[in-house]
């Protein structure tokens, strides 16, 4: 059946999404920054990835680990230089929001610069598939699936049961507070960037294998994320993951009703009607934007 | 000499589509992703009127003026009741949407394919058709345009905008209606963003959607930032330095295939350099609270 084959690609792309969209989360509920550049990062790591893996021939999961290590060092280095700085002069969002906004065009015009604008495939063998009940998943498809799964139940966990998803949560809930509470707020930022991007750069290289890479990836990955974020509920932490789900899902019954070209058009719809009606999200607690903002 | 008349033409194009966001961005305080959007309805009314509907430039103008003002009640009514970053992520949203429209409703704007054949504008039955000509042709609309915007902004109206600006809660206390302000303000600045679409479509003579995307309406507002907002100058200097400086890279030898990066990546960096160092731009009034 063509509508089950749809939605299990929507699951798929959603379960990256997901990712994207934690990674986001993390940034967003903590520090408040709109990170346009997390799309940097996530397109950055495809590229590195290719490099490790298709240029120089570094094996896939060693590429892979490596490639995640230093984004995360990368969204270190973001905040280092571009938002620590401005928070410490106390700059507005909007600031921070065209800071990273003119980050993520340098950084993607540099990469079209040395790779081309053109698709890259990031695997140069043709991939075994599988099928059951009339979907058919490729191998890359049925590897995002799991290791998202896999990445968001250690997320779960680091936030629940652990010292670090305690201050995290804390920090959510007041960023000034944790100083006084004896927490080293540089090293919760670094925590929250390099997690962040991590999150960020395993989507790039799982949505990578599967569907191949190319400059604008980044600002497709930012923006659905962020969109998944405001569904799920902004000022949660898991909520980015459902929104994630139901972006892919809905894409997919677009793709199915529509055409594929409208697909980003509903996007956007989604958000603007999310905004408007619930801006606290699906899972959110009944707060005015107004309140969520501040 | 050709190149360079084409700059002067690019310049005036961005001086008022800049200058217009800047009644936005500068006095009222709203920050907007999707000016290109505007830009592009503009653009797109001008064309399809002209080349499907016969009308002469001097009707397609004020019709996409009237149009384009109209569609953006369709977002800032809704979207201006949001407050700071939600107001932004909104006016994102309807930017990927008319852009989207503009590439996917194939049977009204071609798609992809674009407008061609754009008839060239005429004045007092002289058809402007030299790169000199449109530079003066377009310098004397955007001169015009300059000239209102600027009036605007000192009227009692710029005033109260800036009024919500600094302090919205003290501008209702006044008895000014923040809501409507914003939501004309929003029109009075879309409806300008009109005129330049419709000069790029009877300039170029044929317009695609990829001139009115997000990337664009991040440039645009790039140039006020950069240049400074809240009044007249900062944007003009903006528009004139964005558009000429990384022009400047073609003469110190850098070849056509990488300079469109090169030139992006330079803006791109300069507006995180400013917001850094100089966040009420280069010579703006407004520094962003």
């Amino acid at each position: 059946m063509l509508v089950f084959q749809l939605l299990a690609n929507g699951l798929v792309t959603g379960c990256a999404y997901a990712l994207v969209a934690l990674g986001f989360a993390l940034i967003y509920n903590t520090t408040h920054i709109f990170h346009i550049a997390h799309g940097a990062v996530y397109a950055v790591a495809a590229y590195l990835f290719y490099s490790f893996h298709m240029l120089w021939d570094i094996p896939l999961m060693g590429a892979a680990l490596l490639t995640v290590g230093l984004a995360a060092g990368l969204g270190i280095l973001i905040d280092e230089v571009i938002h620590a700085p401005l928070d410490r002069r106390d700059s507005p969002m909007l600031i921070h929001l065209l800071s990273s906004l003119g980050l993520y065009i340098a950084a993607i015009n540099a990469i079209a610069l040395l790779f081309g604008s053109g698709t890259k495939m990031l695997s140069s063998t043709d991939e075994p598939t599988y099928s059951a009940v009339g979907v058919t998943l490729t191998q890359s498809q049925i590897i995002i699936v799991v290791v998202a799964t896999l990445l968001f139940a250690g997320l779960v966990i680091l936030l629940r049961q652990t010292r670090l998803g305690q201050r995290l949560r804390a920090m959510r809930d007041d960023p000034e507070l944790i100083a006084v509470m004896g927490v080293n707020p540089r090293l919760m930022r670094w925590s929250v960037f390099g997690l962040g991007s991590a999150l960020a750069a395993a989507a790039a290289v799982l949505l990578g294998l599967d569907l191949g890479i190319d400059p604008r990836i980044g600002l497709t990955a930012v923006l659905n994320g962020a969109v998944a974020v405001i569904i799920g509920g902004i000022g949660l932490f898991e909520s980015a993951a459902l929104g994630a789900m139901l972006l892919g899902l809905l894409q997919s019954v677009v793709v199915w009703q529509a055409s594929a070209r409208w697909e980003e058009a509903v996007v956007f719809g989604v958000l603007i009607v999310f905004l408007l009606f619930r801006p606290q999200g699906i899972l959110g607690t009944r707060r005015r934007a107004e309140e969520i903002t501040a | 000499m050709n190149y360079l008349l084409h700059i002067l033409v690019l310049v005036n194009i961005y001086a008022v589509l800049s200058l217009s966001l800047n009644l936005l961005v500068g006095y009222a305080g709203l920050l907007s992703l999707c000016h290109a959007a505007f830009y592009g309805i503009g653009a797109y009314t001008g064309a399809l009127l002209m080349v499907d509907a016969g009308l002469g430039f001097w009707s397609a103008l004020p019709l996409a003026v009237v149009m384009t003002v109209l569609l953006s009640f369709s977002i800032s009514v809704p979207a201006l009741r949001l407050k700071g970053d939600y107001f932004v992520l909104a006016s994102l949203g309807f930017q990927g949407i008319v852009f989207s429209v503009l590439r996917n409703w194939t049977s009204l704007t071609r798609g992809p394919y674009g407008v061609s054949g754009i008839p060239q504008p005429t004045f007092f039955g002289i058809e402007i058709s030299s790169p000199l000509a449109y530079v003066f042709f377009t310098g004397a609309i955007a001169l015009v345009c300059v000239g209102l915007l600027h009036l605007i902004g000192h009227s009692p109206f710029g005033r109260a905008l800036k009024t919500i600006r600094e302090d919205e809660l003290a501008a209702s206390a006044l008895g000014k209606n923040v809501f409507r302000l914003k939501v004309k303000a929003f029109a009075i600045s879309a409806g300008f963003a009109a005129v330049p679409g419709v000069l790029l479509a009877g300039y170029l003579s044929y317009i695609d959607p990829t001139s009115f995307t997000l990337l664009e309406s991040i440039f645009i507002l790039s140039i006020i930032i950069i240049g400074g907002t809240g009044n007249t100058s900062g944007p003009l200097l903006g528009a004139v330095l964005l558009i000429f400086l990384p022009e400047a890279l073609r003469f110190l030898g850098v070849p056509n295939a990488i300079a469109a990066n090169l030139r992006q990546i330079t803006y791109g960096l300069i507006l995180i350099i400013v917001l850094r160092f100089r966040p009420q731009g280069l010579s703006g009034e407004y520094r962003f609270t």
